[in-house]
């Protein structure tokens, strides 16, 4: 048991790759906040396409909501390694954007951008497809009804209150991705999980690595509990029975 | 005769496999109001929508003023620009639920449409919308959220949201089932002044002393075809046909 | 109607089934034994042996067919020590820790004997003399390890070629990859410069992957041992002398010339280790 403990909570080890860990973790949130943003934005895009009516939209909606499937489907890991091993090739792009170095950040870290956006977009066009579609649909005819054309119907009436009602689940999405950004050590992209895994190979200790873990926990857990309040709240919310919830 | 102001023909609705409407044939004319009676699954609702196009027939016509709206260059898709514009800015509808825009104040539930739609200034939608709110008696809640509302509060601002946008034809579906008794008079009395004033009104309803006092015309319908009408008095006193009189006993008899 | 599309989905279903089922016994574990010397070796005890595969040419192929310089000479020992060895893949980084801790009998992965890991395992006599190598793109203008100062440069994480790396162009950005094969794929698709790594891989890479050329190699005189845990004192004794038969007898020279076409250096047959 002892042995355990030692193999996990060495803190003279823990003490020492301290700010080295830090470092690491720095970058995590550094790829997830790049990656959420444009994740939010790409599946709010998505979520939109996805609602374009009519017959002559068909194989525009068809195409996102393949789309949507495929990237839900194809584990984020392999997402990243096909990316990260094949841009590099496409030769009809130049090398700056088939290897991008920009603003200071490395390749893996651009990779992990593009493989985390193209897969969470997906996720989170899911999530506001719910809350489009929580809003009541008599408000939509109401508005057809007032001579509102779709883009107006949904930029005025509905995603101003889609977006109200899905703080709770994005946010679960959006912790998704903060831990998904691990991933990136596949790729050498050097973050907290490969500098802990390069402690560990030094040291045959397995402390940094779980180091790199509590850092985790400190900013997740805060973000968790709040992810409870909100649907506490939500839920109070509807329960209060406003008029207009009628059937 | 002068020119119908709506004029169905043989109109047949389905949704997937169920006929709703099966060949309607009607005329409504300037100013008249006409109440529309019958259970539910009669296909009254789907009426009032094929007419204001959010639900375009399969078969049969639809001229609005002369104008075969199912044939225009939108032609029922209910999406293009033609229909928006020359449908819907005639007709308004007031919805059973309601339908306001909970995160809009009841003055910018009936300037939204105005100021998007009709281009109107901010100015210029705010006046008219004072002016109808105020004419439905909620000129003292023009800053209040619908959630504080009561029903029959809510359901004259969605009135007066119609009527901001200056229809030449009213639909109304059901507009009292939800209220409470008590509410559903002040919303049947703005009805009331709204016909006396000459508004071409399609009503459904299941209010017989408001169609007997105010309708000009009364349309039975049942199993998705009109199964008798004609002046209220006489329809409702003294029907000619069997569904008919069956369906008014179990009304009359509550 | 209704009937029809619940019968398409139990179709679907039993199939998704039957699928995972198939899958799930098809699939060998990794703990099986490796192919090259079939035959019983003995009546003694398997002897689990911990490798990171693929790190070709010293260990390949798939689970149950492994195959490679070390996999071969480990399956020699064992057969002269009475031990039928169970090869199991595992990462490089952890290899020492699971010896360590014992995982596994013994680890054989073109392992480095240095003074760190021989904190935590006893390593056998060498059994094959090493230096590393610059690996760099064909036609590439690199020539020394020094001009890489401020480039980027793959590494296999936790090696010794990650080691000379830091220590001698501290200043280039340094990008330690899971697996050795990965930083050679890295280095042909552009990504990094230039890649640190094990000579004789550097040199099946060239051979086998083409696109790429061996800059310079650095003579590090690293030798590779056997790793076993520390105070297996009896196991240590017994893989040196299995490992001095094996080069007595003429398998070493044999399995050598296979996977690296030419006979062995003579330094390596005296090479000896005194675990500390």
């Amino acid at each position: 048991m002892s042995e355990f403990f030692h193999q996990y909570f060495d803190f003279t080890i823990m003490g020492d790759h301290f700010s080295e860990i830090l470092e690491g973790f720095l970058r995590n949130l550094l790829l997830f906040a790049v990656a959420v943003v444009l994740a939010l934005i790409f599946g709010l895009f998505l979520a939109l396409l996805r609602q374009l009516p009519g017959k002559k939209f068909m194989p525009l909606r068809g195409i996102t909501i393949a789309y949507i499937d495929v990237f839900r489907a194809i584990p984020l890991l392999i997402i990243l390694f096909l990316i990260s091993g094949g841009v590099p090739y496409l030769n009809f792009l130049p090398k700056d954007i088939r290897i991008p170095h920009w603003f200071g950040q490395p390749d893996p870290f651009w990779y992990a951008v593009v493989a985390l956006t193209l897969v969470y977009g997906a996720y989170m066009a899911e999530v506001y497809r719910a809350g489009i579609e929580a809003v009541p649909g008599g408000q939509v005819e109401a508005a057809r009804s007032l001579g509102m054309n779709h883009g107006q119907t949904m930029r005025h009436i509905v995603v101003p209150q889609a977006v109200t009602k899905i703080p709770a689940p994005m946010l679960n999405e959006m912790i998704s991705l903060l831990k998904d950004t691990t991933l990136a050590s596949v790729i050498a992209y050097s973050e907290s999980l490969l500098l802990g895994r390069e402690v560990l190979a030094e040291t045959f200790n397995s402390s940094a690595v779980m180091l790199s873990g509590l850092m985790f926990l400190v900013v997740v857990l805060p973000m968790a509990r709040l992810v409870d309040y909100l649907i506490k709240r939500n839920q109070g919310k509807i329960t209060r029975g406003a008029h207009m919830e009628v059937a | 005769m002068a020119e119908a102001m709506i004029r169905l023909d043989g109109v047949c609705k389905r949704f997937g496999k169920l006929e709703v409407l099966k060949g309607v044939d009607i005329e409504i004319g300037r100013g008249e109001v006409v109440c529309v009676l019958g259970p539910s699954g009669s296909g009254k609702s789907t009426l009032l929508r094929c007419v204001n196009l959010l639900a375009p027939p399969e078969e049969g016509e639809i001229f609005l003023e002369g104008h075969d709206i199912c044939k225009g260059p939108g032609s029922g898709t209910g999406e293009e620009s033609w229909e928006l514009d020359f449908v819907r800015q005639r007709v308004g509808m007031v919805f059973q639920q309601f339908n306001l825009f909970p995160h809009k104040t009841a003055l910018e539930n009936v300037t939204l449409a105005q100021e998007k739609v009709l281009g109107r200034s901010k100015q210029e939608a705010r006046a008219k919308a004072t002016e109808l709110l105020e004419r439905v008696g909620l000129g003292d809640r023009l800053d209040q959220y619908p959630e504080t509302l009561s029903g029959g509060q809510q359901q004259r601002v969605a009135i007066a949201r119609a009527l901001a946008m200056d229809p030449h034809v009213m639909l109304f579906d059901e507009v009292t089932s939800a209220l409470d008794p008590e509410l559903v008079k002040e919303v049947l009395d703005t009805m009331r002044e709204l016909a006396a004033e000459g508004m071409t009104m399609i009503v459904v309803t299941h209010e017989l002393g408001f169609a007997r006092e105010v309708a000009d015309r009364v349309i039975f319908m049942d199993g998705g075809v009109i199964v008798e009408e004609g002046p209220a008095g006489e329809v409702l006193e003294n029907p000619k046909e069997e569904r008919t009189k069956q369906f008014l006993g179990l009304v009359l008899d509550r | 109607m209704r009937k029809t599309r619940l019968a398409a989905f139990f179709a679907v279903l039993l199939l998704v089934l039957a699928s995972a089922a198939v899958a799930g016994c098809g699939g060998g574990s990794d703990t099986t034994s490796s192919g090259g010397s079939g035959g019983e070796s003995g009546g003694g005890e398997p002897l689990t042996v911990g490798s990171d595969i693929p790190y070709p040419p010293f260990e390949q192929g798939k689970a149950g067919n492994y195959t490679g310089f070390d996999i071969e000479l480990i399956e020699a020992i064992g057969e002269k020590i009475g031990r039928k060895p169970e090869v199991q893949d595992t990462s490089f980084e952890t290899i020492f820790r699971d010896v360590q801790q014992g995982k596994f009998d013994a680890a054989i992965s073109a392992a480095t004997i240095t003074e760190e890991r021989e904190k935590a395992v006893d390593f056998s006599n060498p059994y094959y003399l090493s230096e590393q190598a610059l690996l760099v793109a064909e036609g590439s203008p690199f020539k020394e390890l020094k001009e890489l100062e401020g480039k980027t440069v793959g590494v296999q994480q936790g090696t010794t070629g990650q080691e000379l790396a830091k220590e001698e162009i501290g200043g280039a950005e340094i990008r330690p990859f899971p697996e050795g094969p990965d930083a050679v794929n890295a280095l042909k698709s552009g990504t990094v410069e230039a890649v640190v790594i094990d000579a004789p891989v550097a040199e099946n890479a060239v051979e086998k992957s083409g696109g790429v050329e061996i800059a310079e190699k650095i003579p590090t005189e690293e030798d590779y041992g056997i790793a076993v845990a520390q105070g297996e004192t009896e196991l240590l004794e017994e893989i040196n002398k299995g490992l001095e038969e094996v080069e007595k007898d003429g398998t070493y020279t044999k399995i050598f010339k296979k996977w690296f076409r030419a006979p062995p250096p003579k330094a390596v047959f005296s090479a000896t280790h005194e675990a500390e």
